[in-house]
């Protein structure tokens, strides 16, 4: 599919790990729409591609993506579809992989905070 | 004698403007300058020194280095030769190398993070001025916050691979500069794996602190509020810049502070942080935080860590 820059477009956006799909407008950031899902163990963090919890991979549909941590995507990534969700904005309809996970829960840490 | 308080931190971020927006409409803190090479300097109305915050255009997040202020041009000297003593590689950098600083020690933490000590740096004084002063000036931006307060660094922790960069540079602070520790968090089967620490030069209950995590980091840096109804409106006025709040204002168990964190654009972490906790002095007792109650120390009021809190940070070097 084509990208499409109208910044007013609703897109759908597949995720593929858990099957689900939901609508994400050309002006939202995809980590943004998937919270909508109001769905526990979203990698959700600082939404400013500083800390790279959100970590997808694209795998078909067109993106366009703004300032990202170099320390999180490397350029070879970008190439191969890697991005952080957070700086991700809707083009046209996207499918994509989850990639980052945040640590498992409080009861799964052995020394407090590890 | 010796470190007095922290001097400034060097962030790198993504988008210079987009933090400028951030470090002066929303936490309201002060330009003072910008050098050829595209880094920012600003200091909170009530410091005195030039800058206690450098922003860096980069493209990673993080952290590039943290610096103290001591007392005395000697103490660099007398420093010098203690950290050489304790094994540790150090530098000396001539004066202007650390920007508008004079001469300085650069050294590395025993946990990785870049460390600076400096004894002088440009002055430019407060909003208030010195004579007759008001206890605020008109004009700012934001938060207004006052000052840099501390920051919280993050180290690794693998006790099952017998790492623990806490204990490593608390011992180090402790031992070579003199830094007292105030609180700490004790965890595993015994009780005795030393996961956070926080310290202090100034009367405060910290200038630093070390959490345990799975790798080095900048976990966040905190500006001074006076009180809690300042808190809340530095909340108010980050929802109304849609900063992302990883945490509401809610007080710490440890330190007692009243907080918020928040993240930049640049996905660093901040913290306004009010109210002076408690006097910590050289004769106070250490605090001890156990395993169980963890969760109450650093948010008193919900108990629990966040998942945030040990998984949501950016680069300390
Ligand atoms: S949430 Fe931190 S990089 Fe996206
Ligand atoms: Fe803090």
């Amino acid at each position: 599919m084509a990208a499409d820059m109208d910044p007013t477009k609703r897109w759908t956006i597949h995720i593929r790990d858990t099957d689900e799909h939901y609508d994400c407008d050309a002006g939202q950031h995809l980590l943004k729409g998937m919270l909508q899902l109001g769905r526990k163990g979203i990698p959700s963090g600082c939404h400013g591609g500083g800390c790279g919890v959100c970590k997808i991979r694209i795998v078909s549909g067109e993106v366009e993506t703004i300032t990202m941590s170099r320390a999180h995507v490397s350029e070879e990534e970008q190439q191969q579809g890697y991005a952080l969700a957070c700086r991700c904005f809707p083009r046209s309809d996207v499918s994509l992989d989850v990639v980052g996970k945040m640590q498992k829960t409080v009861c799964k840490r052995r020394y407090g905070f590890v | 004698m010796g470190v007095m308080r922290i001097g400034h931190i060097n962030i790198r971020v993504l988008d210079m403007p987009a933090a400028l927006k951030h470090y002066e409409d929303v936490l309201g803190l002060i330009r003072t300058d910008e050098d050829s090479a595209g880094n920012v300097y600003l200091k909170g109305w009530d410091e005195w020194d030039k800058y206690s915050v450098m922003l860096s255009p980069a493209d990673r997040a993080g952290m590039n280095h943290i610096a103290y202020k001591v007392e005395n041009d000697a103490d660099l000297d007398t420093l010098k030769k203690r950290i050489a003593d304790y094994g540790t590689d150090v530098e000396e950098v001539p004066a202007g190398q650390l920007p508008y600083c004079g001469r300085a020690l650069r050294f590395w933490l025993p946990s990785g993070h870049l460390m600076y000590l400096y004894a002088e740096k440009d002055f430019v004084g407060k909003s208030v001025g010195t004579t007759n002063p008001e206890p605020w000036p008109d004009g700012l931006k934001g938060a207004g916050a006052h000052w840099l307060d501390h920051a919280l660094l993050m180290c690794e922790l693998d006790p099952e691979r017998g790492v623990n960069k806490v204990a490593e540079a608390t011992k180090f602070m402790k031992e070579v500069l003199d830094f007292r520790l105030c609180e700490q968090v004790m965890v595993g089967p015994d009780g005795d794996i030393q996961a956070a620490t926080w310290m202090a030069r100034t009367s405060t209950p910290h200038d630093i602190a070390f959490v345990g995590g799975p790798k080095m980091g900048l976990h966040h840096c905190a500006f001074f509020l006076d009180e809690w109804n300042d808190v809340l409106k530095a909340a108010d006025i980050m929802a109304k810049h849609k900063v992302k709040i990883d945490v509401t204002p809610q007080r710490h168990g440890i330190t007692r502070g009243y907080t918020i964190y928040f993240f930049d654009p640049s996905g660093n972490r901040n913290e306004t942080f009010a109210g002076l906790g408690y006097l910590s002095q050289p004769d106070m007792p250490v605090i001890t935080w156990t395993e169980e109650e963890l969760g109450r120390g650093i948010f008193y009021h919900t108990g629990e860590l966040n998942e945030a809190f040990t998984t949501v940070y950016t680069e300390g070097a």
